[in-house]
């Protein structure tokens, strides 16, 4: 089992690593990209142009959500995080413990919420123009699996609560 | 819990220790401990058996049932 982990602690900070580093990347050339475009539509825009409807503010709305989209991805990664901890422990011997119950709970927190913000942000994103949102066809990408991903952390973390009720049973068993 | 456990009583009746009867049935004096204390949460017949035969008593000399 100690190699086992070993191996999924290796596999763990490579996903995280390449997460980390893709997520960076798109940040990078989200600013110097869309940002510059952006900040030199801004200079050229019409400012007698009522602020709500203006094009400035749908456009200000855009990368505002488009950030925000940033900081969800990395409260994913942040998910991913946490099966280090979980490995530890394992690594421990402690299988049933608080922190892995605690652990699989936010695992199972961050997933559902992820897909949850995504979604309405991609939507927002579609209603002020800028992309296309079909609930459908949003449900058929790959992230939307992470509902059920979630909905099954959450069943792991009550099936660990229930095997650490029954060890401390057998412990104090005589 | 309203089970009692009157291992402290039986083994003062038998002038026994608690360390000689954890030796004799087999078990660790920690686990003795948790089950005089009413700590455990279940006994195996193994367990009461050993006890029963080592203190020379019936289960109902060890064990107690009062109302909460």
């Amino acid at each position: 089992m100690k190699d086992n982990t070993q191996i999924l602690t290796i596999i763990t900070y490579a996903v995280l690593l390449s997460a980390v580093s893709v997520l960076i990347n798109d940040i990078r050339e989200f600013d110097l990209n869309q940002f510059r475009e952006f900040t030199n539509w801004a200079k050229a825009a019409d400012k007698n142009d009522s602020w709500f409807t203006s094009e400035n503010a749908i456009e200000w709305s855009f990368y505002a959500i488009s950030t925000v989209i940033f900081f969800w991805r990395g409260y994913l990664i942040y998910a991913f995080y946490h099966f280090l901890p979980i490995l530890r422990e394992i690594k421990k011997g402690n299988y049933f413990s608080d922190k892995n119950i605690k652990y699989f709970k936010k695992i199972g927190n961050i997933f559902i919420w992820y897909t949850i913000n995504v979604l309405v942000l991609r939507f927002l994103l579609a209603s002020i123009g800028e992309s296309t949102f079909d609930f459908f066809d949003e449900l058929k990408h790959e992230f939307t699996f992470l509902i059920p991903c979630g909905l099954a952390f959450y069943i792991l973390a009550e099936v660990f609560k229930k095997a650490k009720q029954h060890k401390e049973d057998n412990e104090l068993t005589i | 819990m309203p089970i009692i456990v009157n291992l402290d009583v039986m083994l003062a009746k038998r002038k026994m220790k608690s360390k000689d009867l954890a030796e004799i049935i087999g078990i660790t004096t920690a686990n003795l401990s948790i089950l005089k204390s009413g700590k455990a949460k279940a006994v195996r017949f193994s367990t009461l058996e050993a006890i029963c035969k080592a203190l020379n008593c019936q289960p109902s000399d060890i064990l107690e049932y009062t109302e909460e």
